[in-house]
């Protein structure tokens, strides 16, 4: 792999999904160029952008004119095309461990993100001032599901870092910078510590930062 | 895996059925631990098509798989007992399934392009299309919650990005079938239990009949439990 060749995303660090592609592009060790495309004064939806991406969303990836978005497809894709671990441990290609893989994504992507948003998209455009009480049980719920998936293992798909860590941590600082509560949850609390070992985790933190001011900034109450 | 929660957990029942000889399909191993089923909510859940062509011994399998994913707790109050899903999902099974028993088929391409290709449609039916057709729908059919307009807005927005997807291509990731049109066409399907005009958009609609007509089995797979489904939604918007 060449090293002037360097893909390049459209991203804004304050969206968690957008972090989630670069955390693990970071993991991979694969050279990004970073486009900025600012969701809060709505550059996604410039012509320019519409052109390459029709559903106008970050992250958006161009390897070298070839175009696809959704975070975990990109990161996905990077581990293929662009992993050099030896021990093929990020996205493994092992049947069942990559299904295993495959399942903390589609479990971020379906039943933990999704509720991040909930809560957070109508704090940040729609004029939401609380959090309703169901919708904190529902992202609880999912938390107790991940908190049992890092029950046997160090990390969410087991033993080794993967990118459904780099996934489901970029999703989870997201809520966390807007202060949410993990205390009941030991096992996320020990699995956060050992994140902050990823390559690109402290862009990722700066990035879920901005994310949590933006909430905060709109919330009439402290979460806790 | 368990919940250590106390919640009883609801249910996948996976269904193998032989088509053409061969032998029958072995459920992974999280599916076998699912043995209790809920009636109520069979029908509430997307159903996939997927057969396979095993080159080496030429038979088909028809696999006909219920699952429930993100139905929020708030929507089930027909049954208090069962507020947690349980973790299915609809990548792990398509794609486990496809690189188990599909190796080589257009279903699931290996070239990293092509599968990032059906990655991202697959993306795009659980996080956006499908996820807005639970949020517009299941308040209605399950809480007797009134229509929410800004919703539907939502609704139609996604049929319109799926349109896109299809300006110029036979299929949605691409010229060939893939897990992504499956598990699509178990999405858009059960738009037709609703008022939702998804045809109005001329590539779904042109998609949507080439889908049905060449996906094997989409007769007896997905038109079986859509039946089912609507059902479902008339007993319960009659209330």
């Amino acid at each position: 792999m060449s090293s002037e060749s360097a893909v390049k995303l459209y991203h804004f660090p304050a969206s968690g999904p957008s972090r989630g592609a670069l955390l693990a592009a970071r993991a991979i060790g694969v050279p990004v160029q970073i486009q900025t495309v600012n969701l809060f004064q709505k550059e996604q939806l410039k012509e320019d952008f519409l052109k390459i991406n029709p559903q106008h969303c970050v992250p958006t990836l161009d390897d070298d004119g070839f175009v696809i978005w959704e975070s975990r497809a990109i990161a996905c894709y990077l581990a293929d095309k662009y992993g050099q671990d030896e021990d093929d441990t990020l996205y493994p290609k092992d049947l069942k461990q990559r299904a295993v893989v495959n399942q903390r994504l589609y479990f971020d992507a379906s039943s933990l993100y999704v509720k991040i948003r909930a809560i957070c998209f109508p704090i940040l455009f729609l004029g939401e001032t609380e959090i309703k009480e169901s919708l904190k049980k529902d992202l609880n719920s999912a938390l107790e599901f991940l908190n049992e998936f890092l029950e046997t293992g160090k990390w969410v798909a087991g033993h080794s870092l993967t990118i459904a860590d780099t996934s489901i941590y970029a999703s989870l600082s997201s809520i966390l910078a807007v202060g949410w509560d993990i205390s009941s949850f030991p096992n996320i609390q020990r699995w956060i510590k050992g994140c902050a070992t990823i390559p690109g985790y402290a862009e990722n933190e700066e990035g879920a930062k901005q994310f949590g001011e933006a909430v905060k900034k709109n919330l009439k109450t402290n979460i806790k | 895996m368990s919940v250590s929660n106390g919640h009883p957990q609801r249910v996948v029942v996976e269904q193998g059925a032989k088509v053409r000889g061969g032998e029958g399909v072995q459920p992974s191993p999280r599916f076998r631990d699912r043995s209790r089923v809920q009636p109520g909510f069979i029908s509430t859940r997307r159903e996939v098509l997927v057969y396979f062509d095993s080159k080496v011994s030429n038979t088909f399998y028809l696999l006909y798989r219920l699952e429930r994913e993100q139905l929020k707790p708030e929507y089930l109050k027909l049954n208090p007992q069962h507020t947690v899903p349980t973790l299915v999902d609809d990548g792990l099974s398509l794609s486990y399934l496809a690189n188990k028993y599909g190796k080589g088929s257009t279903l699931y391409p290996e070239e990293p392009r092509a599968r990032a290709l059906v990655d991202q449609r697959l993306y795009f039916d659980i996080g956006t299309l499908y996820q807005r057709f639970a949020d517009y729908f299941y308040p209605q059919i399950f809480g007797g919650a009134p229509a929410d307009q800004g919703k539907l807005q939502k609704i139609e927005e996604s049929l319109k990005f799926l349109d896109t997807f299809l300006e110029g291509q036979k299929y949605v990731a691409g010229p060939n079938l893939t897990l992504a049109d499956l598990s699509l066409i178990a999405s858009v399907s059960s738009f037709e239990a609703t008022d939702i005009d998804f045809k109005k958009y001329s590539n779904v609609k042109r998609w949507y009949q080439t889908v049905k007509s060449t996906a094997p089995g989409y007769q007896e797979a997905n038109e079986k439990g859509l039946e089912a489904f609507k059902g479902l939604v008339n007993s319960m918007m009659k209330k």
